[in-house]
């Protein structure tokens, strides 16, 4: 167990395996947890998490720090907003939002347990509805599968980023458009970025994901 | 810090509030439409299994008998002496088992019955909640397709505000997107086949049923949605004056 690379705190690596050091002993997931040195570490399967995917296809900066305020779009079951919040620590914290009742269920226990997570409720597409409930954030994640999901990104970009902070954005071509290749997409939402935001960094998820790609953005 | 700690209790009452709020008849209605289907994929199942080890027994009755409900009915109200007499043969190919080892066949046939029991309770529960919930809807498909559709849409409010050529292909979004990537022939028809209009309607013209009763159909959700008057007889009218 060595640290996966000296730019992220509390990302770890084992044998092609992703660990995080975890905040406490719960376990959220079937996943493994190992004890090493008197802490425990979260497996953290790249199949299942578009960031970690990222991380394994050798993204060079995602932002995430020790004390970092995240905002994250597209929670789904809590599965990776629960590794976010181990890498951000006890003195970050995770807005996680979803639109759908049946896995906030699951994503509400989640953030019952840990101190520094806070469920929403609530459309993405529309942050007006939620601003009330989050402060300015450091990094914005989105990982929705809509059609619009770079506009949705961009208007929660604006309302809530600080300046000089991070965006991590999972495209999934599929559900942009079917009929073009992925790479044509790739493209496109390059070029819609580039107006409003500066790009670091960007990767395509395969073989992890397939049709999906990730961007990092930074504000300028 | 404290700020956000604050923030944090206010999120998860908020969310548990508004997820308690957010139970409503659509709910109700694809839960019991998924169990129906899923209970008609486990009948068949189990029957499949029963039909084998009954062969045993009296391999003919299986043979005659081709539907699966009235098979189990059949072997459980009636023994193996009377239903030779029905089929009228005197020799069978199976063999004369005792108590202990008919036993299991009677077991599972009984259970299965009390699954197609369950089966009927939940058709009639739906007719109910659909006749109360989307009246307009209901008159026109009835509950069983009624709720697919629901199904396939996610919820009324999502299903009225879709257009009616949509509403048409629900159930077929596989063929509709190999048309688009590939330029294979385009569907003519989703779920709504199930529509004894479109069923019974000769190859050519399903195409044309399914577009008039989507049309309807997608009309009388509207309606539904935004608590109209009841209009599904003349929904219905104009189907037939349409079709004729």
């Amino acid at each position: 167990m060595k640290p996966f690379n000296k730019k992220y705190a509390n990302i770890y690596f084992d044998k092609k395996t992703l660990y995080t050091r975890s905040l406490d002993k719960n376990k959220f997931f079937d996943e493994r947890i190992v004890s090493f040195s008197g802490n425990s570490f979260r497996e953290w399967e790249a199949k299942r998490s578009k960031l970690a995917a990222g991380l394994m296809k050798g993204l060079s900066q995602i932002g995430l720090r020790h004390g970092s305020v995240v905002l994250y779009l597209g929670a789904s079951h809590g599965y990776t907003p629960s590794f976010v919040s181990d890498i951000v620590g006890k003195s970050g914290f995770v807005f996680a939002i979803d639109i759908a009742p049946e896995v906030t269920r699951d994503l509400v226990a989640i953030c019952e347990q840990r101190k520094n997570m806070a469920p929403i409720l609530c459309d993405c597409n529309h942050p007006e509805e939620y601003k009330d409930f989050v402060t300015k954030v450091d990094i914005v994640y989105q990982d929705i599968s809509q059609k619009n999901q770079v506009q949705i990104f961009l208007k929660n970009c604006d309302m809530f980023l600080k300046k000089d902070g991070f965006g991590l954005l999972a495209i999934k071509s599929r559900s942009i458009d079917v009929t073009k290749s992925p790479k044509e997409i790739y493209a496109r939402v390059r070029e819609e970025l580039e107006k409003h935001i500066t790009i670091v960094d960007y990767r395509e998820l395969d073989p992890y994901e397939k049709h999906h790609a990730m961007f990092v953005v930074k504000k300028k | 810090m404290e700020e956000l700690d604050k923030l944090r209790e206010k999120n998860i009452l908020a969310a548990k509030k508004k997820i308690a709020e957010s139970v409503n008849e659509d709910d109700f209605i694809i839960h019991t439409i998924n169990n129906i289907e899923e209970l008609a994929k486990v009948t068949n199942v189990l029957t499949k299994r029963l039909r084998g080890w009954y062969a045993i027994y009296l391999p003919e009755f299986s043979r005659k008998v081709s539907d699966n409900e009235a098979f189990v009915n059949l072997i459980l109200e009636k023994d193996r002496k009377a239903l030779m007499q029905e089929m009228k043969i005197n020799i069978s190919m199976g063999m004369d088992l005792s108590k202990r080892d008919l036993k299991p066949i009677m077991d599972l046939a009984s259970q299965i019955k009390s699954l197609y029991d369950l089966r009927d309770e939940l058709k009639s529960y739906l007719e109910i909640v659909m006749s109360n919930y989307c009246k307009n809807m209901f008159s026109i498909t009835g509950a069983l397709l009624g709720a697919k559709l629901l199904k396939e849409a996610g919820s009324l409010k999502k299903l009225s505000r879709m257009t009616s050529s949509i509403v048409q292909l629900l159930g077929a979004e596989n063929a509709l997107f190999r048309h688009l990537k590939t330029g294979a022939l385009p569907p003519k028809h989703g779920v709504i086949i199930q529509h004894p209009l479109v069923s019974s309607a000769k190859k050519s013209l399903r195409g044309k049923h399914a577009r008039v009763l989507a049309d309807k159909i997608s009309i009388a959700v509207k309606t539904d949605y935004f608590k109209g008057e009841f209009i599904g007889d003349k929904l219905k009218k104009d189907i037939e004056t349409k079709l004729r």
